[in-house]
């Protein structure tokens, strides 16, 4: 049986500068995969191979469907949802209306709503900052607002590029905390790239550390957590 | 901390009043809509209180005002550029001086042909320019105002060539009771307010939002799935729809067409006058389109031997004194008079 999402021997850079040099992965329905790795090991490259934003070779499958070499916005539409790294908010425009592009490709205005009232229940502070610009949010805020215009989107596949970039301890163990309850209670499969090891781990299921575009070890959460020597080398801290 | 953040936000909020999108922000809109009602009466008024010539002058600021109504869907709206905007405006004249002289077709239908045929043009250029950015985009839009006007002079048996076409103006049915330039005055209100309605209700739909998307995040819009090459090709053939109609509706105010018209200056002019009235705000084309139409007249009386220098540099004032425009000047002013009357 074939994972949800699989990926093999993916190729991807830009120009003729190559940064994943093969990547192979497979993440079951409904679960987290973490991608970790030093600073331009390709982390952010894969997320954006798989959200169609650069041209790949190899193959993307996602519950059966191939998914190289289609646009963002079709890919939008087979359900994939991409937080991309700084969060992409639209700055001058409102929380509401940041939220409602999210879900562009939808027409049910009744569900919508629905959707709405569903992600203030995950994250109560976007309805207290509803007609508020976006911009003015707080950095926290602002992640969390665009993780639930993703939700909105209504995705089977989340992508998350460094949700805790920049954000205080706290604040990413919070936003951690929620993409877990997303996760459990939708049953989304996420795949989150983060260098807070530590936190990704904890709610990750399995996880691949990336070095120079290519994975240079596999394994579930609890592997990779154990292992002395990745723990040093590549996630900076001693367990 | 989440003391800090109210303050944050605050402090963020009241830098970027401009956006109107604080809680206050439903009495903004109404109060806007009031405004928008006054100005209505009062231009409604305008024409029996003014001399011929300055009802002309204000016909012409509202086919102005039209043109950049449209050139602010693409500029303001979806933060695309063109230089070429002109060209559209002369496509929509010269159709309808054509459609009155050759074919003699009845004057109102004139509007709608002349809105289509831009429409379309601008769907058949902006097709391939629109996958350009920037500079490259600013570039294509440069050659389409550029060979627009050797064009016109070129199929004189239909465009009457360099020495333009010559027609007689809508005239006023009788029960109205109307002035000539009374009469084009009200055609041209009628059309302006048309247009602003329409501009006002694409923006605030779907496809609105997909162009806001676009301007502010491309990448962050492609993801969630809106297609940019067809939101920007929209919003192209839309602003050259608006250009088209203003086009058709100078042709019905000057009574005349020639290639000398529109050239390339207009289309600098145009973005110019958006920029200066207030890039993507709801008053900037009226306030653009009072800037094209009068600003140029008065560095003319300034001085006489340079009044490009001076356009020139009442442009560089303004953006210095009004960096958002002066719609956002306005907005600005307004916004204080409340504080002090408020404190009161």
């Amino acid at each position: 049986m074939s994972a949800f999402l699989e990926v093999t021997d993916l190729r991807a850079g830009y120009g003729d500068a190559r940064v994943l040099h093969g990547v192979g992965l497979a993440v079951p329905q409904g679960e987290i995969c973490a991608i970790l790795g030093p600073n331009g090991a390709g982390k952010t490259t894969l997320l954006r191979a798989l959200s169609g934003m650069v041209r790949v070779r190899g193959g993307i499958r996602l519950d059966g469907t191939d998914l190289a070499g289609r646009p963002p916005d079709a890919l939008a539409r087979l359900g994939v949802a991409h937080v991309p790294e700084g969060r992409g908010t639209f700055v001058p425009l409102s929380v509401e209306e940041n939220l409602r592009l999210g879900a562009f490709i939808r027409r049910s205005r009744a569900e919508i709503n629905a959707d709405l009232e569903r992600i203030y229940t995950y994250f109560p502070v976007l309805r207290k900052r509803l007609k508020q610009a976006a911009g003015s949010l707080s950095g926290g805020e602002q992640q969390m607002l665009a993780i639930g215009r993703a939700l909105m989107l209504r995705p089977r596949l989340l992508l998350l590029d460094e949700p805790s970039l920049g954000l205080a301890p706290l604040v990413t163990q919070e936003l951690f905390r929620i993409v877990r309850a997303i996760n459990e209670e939708e049953r989304t499969t996420v795949v989150v790239v983060e260098q807070n090891a530590h936190i990704a781990l904890g709610i990750a299921q399995q996880a691949h550390v990336l070095e120079t575009g290519r994975i240079v070890l596999s394994g579930t959460a609890e592997q990779i957590r154990a292992d002395e020597q990745v723990a040093q080398s590549y996630l900076g801290y001693r367990v | 901390m989440s003391g800090s953040t109210e303050v944050t936000s605050k402090a963020a909020s009241a830098e970027t009043p401009g956006r109107g999108r604080a809680p206050g922000r439903a009495a903004t809109v109404r109060w806007r809509w009031i405004v928008a009602a006054l100005l209505l009466a009062a231009a409604c008024y305008a024409p029996f209180q003014l001399v011929p010539f300055h009802v002309f002058q204000l016909s012409m600021v509202l086919v102005y005002a039209v043109a950049l109504l449209g050139l602010n869907l693409l500029v303001g709206h979806a933060g695309q550029i063109s230089l070429g905007h002109g060209a559209f405006f002369a496509v929509g004249a010269y159709t309808a001086a054509i459609l009155l002289q050759r074919v003699e077709l009845p004057y109102p239908l004139t509007l709608p042909v002349a809105a289509a045929v831009a429409f379309v043009l601008g769907l058949a250029l902006g097709l391939p320019a629109m996958r350009l950015r920037g500079l490259y985009l600013a570039l294509v839009t440069l050659a389409i105002a550029i060979f627009l006007v050797p064009l016109l002079k070129r199929f004189e048996p239909l465009t009457g060539g360099s020495m333009g076409l010559t027609l007689a103006k809508p005239a006023p049915p009788a029960w109205t009771g109307l002035a000539e330039d009374q009469w084009l005055y009200f055609l041209a209100l009628a059309v302006a307010v048309a247009a602003f309605l329409l501009a006002h209700s694409l923006l605030r739909s779907r496809v609105g939002r997909a162009l806001h998307a676009i301007r502010d995040n491309e990448a962050a819009a492609e993801v969630m799935g809106v297609r940019l090459s067809f939101y920007k090709t929209l919003a192209f053939a839309w602003s050259a729809m608006f250009a088209g109609a203003a086009g058709c509706v100078y042709t019905w105010v000057i009574g005349f067409v020639s290639p000398d018209s529109f050239v390339v200056t207009l289309s600098i002019t145009l973005l110019a006058g958006l920029v200066v009235g207030g890039l993507g705000s709801f008053s900037g084309p009226i306030l653009g389109g009072l800037f094209v139409m009068f600003v140029p007249g008065i560095a003319q009386d300034v001085n006489d031997a340079a009044p490009g220098v001076i356009f020139g540099l009442l442009i560089i004032a303004v953006m210095y004194v009004a960096p958002t425009g002066l719609a956002g000047l306005a907005g600005r002013v307004t916004r204080s008079i409340q504080k002090i009357l408020r404190k009161e």
